[in-house]
């Protein structure tokens, strides 16, 4: 569909974003606390410079267009970009700011039309066609959002009662509404520096973003995403043993990299969804066709062809059937997912109908490259919810993944799991999550329900609890917390009162790190299907998330699973964590949000808090985590079960910069 | 990224230089010729290449980039971001064949107003496969009076039999060693916001050929 040279533009953008996406791991786009974009290419342009640093990308290995991560090279082979401009490709990436360069590759990829093919252009045009149509039938409608919003409202309000002396003082009620008003200009203020700092800096990345990508056709960019996706599922990389890449499949690095070349197209994410939702369910309407005629004897030359090439998974191999293939995903549901999309696409396009998602596949020119995506998908679906894994390690009671949202065997290619870590019943895990809108592949991780719900009652009881009540209403709560971070002195009934939360709080806390192991060993084993994860987490569900990736950072080949991160009112030492590490292991965004008057959790956490800090209640200074402050948000600990998803959508997790978006905040 | 190499510079200084010129001169042929001993008949290049070479001129060690771009017209539009930063520019005719050579004056100069960040930045012309000297047809004369008008160094030299080869790069290089502007940049960071002001569209400057 594409002509070699814009198959090397192509090329060229996506190791630009990549290499982009890992510079901004640690001095994000539009982020005013840190090195903004500018001074982000302007230090790799000194480190480039000067004499005393490694410049050529052979010597630094910790690259992502590095040779030896192995991510870019298979995607120029499936490209079939001549291999001799491979290492002039990837010198460009990492040896100058690539806000030179992506205009310049943009034009290469809008000036090359003239022996663009008729066919090609009708190619482009159909493929047009089932993007927006597969992206109209992911995108949610308003009625659907509102009955989301309904429930997630009716949940607050159950929680609300429940807590009839929630963590918070009586009065912040009327103080948080009076204030509002006033918040929200400020907050309106704060938001427009971001953005417009945002958009400075994506015009900064070359000198006139919009002609250059006006340039570019819209059919055009989709094309050249498609192309893209499918040559990062391709499992092309011959078994390279220097690469520190032993994964195949979709690697989180990859999205994140299509993620920023998508924001430079001024392409929506929601196309970029449907792309690889497309990309995965014609791969396994293929495998299944393929499978078929292969069981029917002749041994169909291309599928022969394919099996050499080592194109197909070892899955696919070993298993010889299906069903190894797709692993979780049953033969059943396979079909359903099918059915499901087939009547919105074989209405709308002709060339979707019998065998139609081969066509879309082939019409693409990358079938070859698409069978291996099924393989991608590992024991996805089964894989997370079959692994009880707790009972063969001990340590931990229960860890069991849950499935939520509508999005199951559907051929999405995005992994959501999120964690609750204050809970009073077992539906605490579940329901502060369900309205959430977004196209991942949705799980929530139930764990240690035991000692979770013990620890927070404890805590909730406390609250209620005469003393504290009294504490509260003269507005001594308020006052702890600014006590604690001052080191001074604890009003000794506090002291006393804490002592039976204490031996509760510190076997969650064990319980958590244990939790946060395992979870890694789920992530290191590929249960989620070789697919890019997204991990939330609030209180000592952050906890857990946060130990999963400084697991997961102890081994470099880790780094490709875990595409975003939010933590919630983490109980986390600042100090002394290594949350450096944890950076390196988050391809994508990495968010902590916090809460200053979240005095409860500084109560609970206070051991560590005067020396160590506490992420759940301070930003945390470490470059590329995006702090943000909920303060306004959340009225005391248990609101994060019934305003975590408020903050999430606020967040907009799906855009590639840092945001926090106070439009959406709701009275 | 901090690279925390904090070992010892295995150079002095770090140039970046910058082939250019017409399809089918030579360049890629010539920096395969200076970076590694052989000859060989390249396909054209696609895009950019880039080469390392560790030489030592002058008694100071230097490690040159060398970025190889293409001649061919559609890769034009991309030839223009590598201009930036580079501190010396190396144009490339073929001595056999004059619109190679009136090109460097017409396109490829003006290229180099349009781009270049560098003021200061070195440009050294080159006339190669002096081994046709049969074929040859724009002589060394003119090829004296193009570099003087223009202001840069000239050699002739042959990628084939390795005459001059070794010498284009070296004058090239001591020239930068002597521009103590020059010697700045490579070893120290790069001025800011050189790349502010932006050239106009390079349509202009493509359209004049055709």
């Amino acid at each position: 569909m594409l002509t070699p040279t814009q198959r090397y533009a192509a090329g060229a953008l996506f190791s630009l974003a990549l290499h982009q996406a890992q510079e901004h791991q640690t001095s994000p786009l539009g982020f005013p606390s840190h090195q903004d974009e500018d001074g982000g290419g302007e230090s790799s342009e000194e480190r480039v410079s000067s004499s005393s640093s490694s410049d050529a990308v052979s010597d630094d290995t910790q690259l992502w267009v590095h040779q030896s991560s192995g991510l870019l090279r298979p995607v120029f082979k499936f490209l079939e970009i001549d291999s001799r401009a491979w290492g002039g490709l990837e010198e460009t990436a990492a040896y100058s700011p690539s806000k030179h360069h992506v205009g310049a590759f943009l034009r290469l990829l809008a000036e090359e039309t003239s022996d663009v093919s008729e066919g090609a252009a009708e190619m482009e045009l159909a493929l047009m066609n089932s993007i927006e149509a597969m992206s109209l039938s992911m995108e949610n409608t308003p009625a659907d959002y509102e009955s989301k919003k309904e429930k997630q409202r009716e949940y607050e309000q159950a929680c609300r009662e429940k807590f009839s002396t929630p963590d918070k003082m009586p009065e912040s009620e009327l103080k948080h509404n009076s204030m509002h008003n006033n918040n929200r200009q400020e907050i309106n203020v704060i938001t427009s520096i971001v953005e417009e700092s945002h958009a400075q800096s994506i015009s900064e990345s070359d000198g006139k973003p919009l002609d250059e990508v006006k340039m570019l056709s819209y059919q055009r960019k989709l094309a050249v995403l498609y192309e893209l996706l499918s040559a990062c599922l391709a499992n092309m990389s011959e078994d390279d043993k220097k690469s520190t890449r032993q994964r195949k499949g979709y690697d989180a690095r990859y999205r994140v990299a299509l993620r920023l070349l998508s924001t430079w197209f001024d392409v929506k994410w929601i196309k970029m969804e449907s792309i690889e939702t497309i990309v995965a369910s014609s791969a396994m309407a293929i495998l299944k066709e393929e499978e078929s005629k292969e069981v029917a004897q002749s041994k169909k030359s291309s599928w022969a062809k394919w099996k050499r090439g080592g194109i197909i998974g070892a899955a696919a191999l070993t298993g010889g059937t299906l069903m190894a293939v797709t692993g979780g995903l049953a033969a059943p549901a396979i079909a359903a997912g099918f059915s499901a999309l087939a009547p919105t696409l074989g209405t709308i396009i002709p060339v979707i109908g019998a065998g139609g998602f081969a066509a879309v596949a082939t019409a693409a020119g990358s079938v070859a490259g698409s069978v291996a995506v099924a393989a991608s998908f590992g024991a996805a679906g089964a894989g997370l919810t079959g692994s009880k894994m707790a009972r063969r390690i001990g340590d931990v009671d229960e860890f069991e993944f849950k499935a939520i949202g509508e999005n199951h065997n559907q051929g999405r290619l995005g992994v959501e799991i999120s964690v609750s870590g204050f809970v009073f019943e077992e539906e605490d895990f579940i329901r502060p999550w369900e309205g959430q809108q977004n196209n991942s592949e949705r799980y929530v991780l139930q764990w240690e329900s035991k000692h979770l719900i013990a620890v927070s009652t404890a805590i909730q009881d406390w609250l209620t609890s005469r003393l504290a009540m009294e504490m509260m209403k003269q507005g001594a709560m308020m006052t702890v917390l600014s006590s604690l971070l001052m080191a001074l002195a604890w009003p000794a009934t506090l002291l006393v009162l804490t002592d039976f939360i204490d031996s509760k709080w510190t076997i969650a806390l064990n319980r958590s790190d244990k939790a946060g192991k395992l979870l890694a060993e789920v992530l290191q084993k590929g249960l989620q299907g070789q697919r890019p994860v997204t991990l939330v987490g609030f209180s000592l569900g952050a906890r857990v998330v946060f130990r999963c990736l400084q697991i997961l950072a102890e081994s470099e080949t880790n780094v490709g699973l875990v595409e975003r991160v939010v933590l919630l009112g983490a109980p986390i030492s600042i100090k002394d964590m290594n949350w450096e590490a944890t950076r390196k292991v988050v391809a994508g965004r990495y968010v902590n949000a916090y809460s200053t008057n979240d005095w409860m959790l500084g109560i609970a956490f206070r051991a560590n808090l005067l020396t160590q800090g506490l992420a759940g209640i301070q930003p945390v200074n470490v470059p590329g985590i995006e702090n943000v402050d909920v303060t306004e948000v959340i009225e005391g600990h248990s609101s994060y079960l019934w305003k975590t998803q408020q903050i999430l959508e606020q967040l907009e997790l799906d855009t590639y910069y840092p945001v926090f978006n106070q439009s959406v905040l709701k009275s | 990224m901090e690279s925390s190499s904090g070992a010892v510079p295995e150079f002095d200084y770090l140039f970046k230089l910058l082939m250019i010129g017409d399809s089918g001169v030579g360049k890629s042929t010539l920096l395969l010729s200076f970076t590694s001993d052989t000859f060989e008949d390249l396909s054209p290049t696609i895009g950019v290449d880039f080469k390392v070479k560790h030489v030592t001129v002058g008694g100071k060690k230097l490690k040159l980039a060398i970025w190889d771009t293409a001649g061919q017209e559609r890769f034009r539009t991309l030839t223009s971001s590598y201009y930036r930063g580079a501190q010396g520019i190396i144009m490339v005719y073929d001595v056999t064949r004059r619109e190679t050579f009136t090109n460097l004056s017409d396109i490829w100069g003006k290229e180099i107003d349009l781009y270049s960040t560098n003021q200061d930045c070195i440009k050294m012309l080159v006339g190669n496969k002096v081994d046709k000297e049969s074929e040859r047809v724009v002589s060394k004369k003119e090829g004296i009076d193009f570099a003087r008008e223009y202001g840069c160094l000239f050699i002739e030299c042959s990628a084939k039999t390795r005459v001059n080869v070794e010498q284009c790069f070296e004058e090239l290089v001591l020239k930068i060693l002597e521009t103590p502007s020059l010697l700045a940049e490579g070893s120290a960071g790069v001025k800011k916001n050189i790349f502010r002001q932006k050239p106009p569209e390079s349509d202009a400057s493509t359209s004049g050929c055709c």
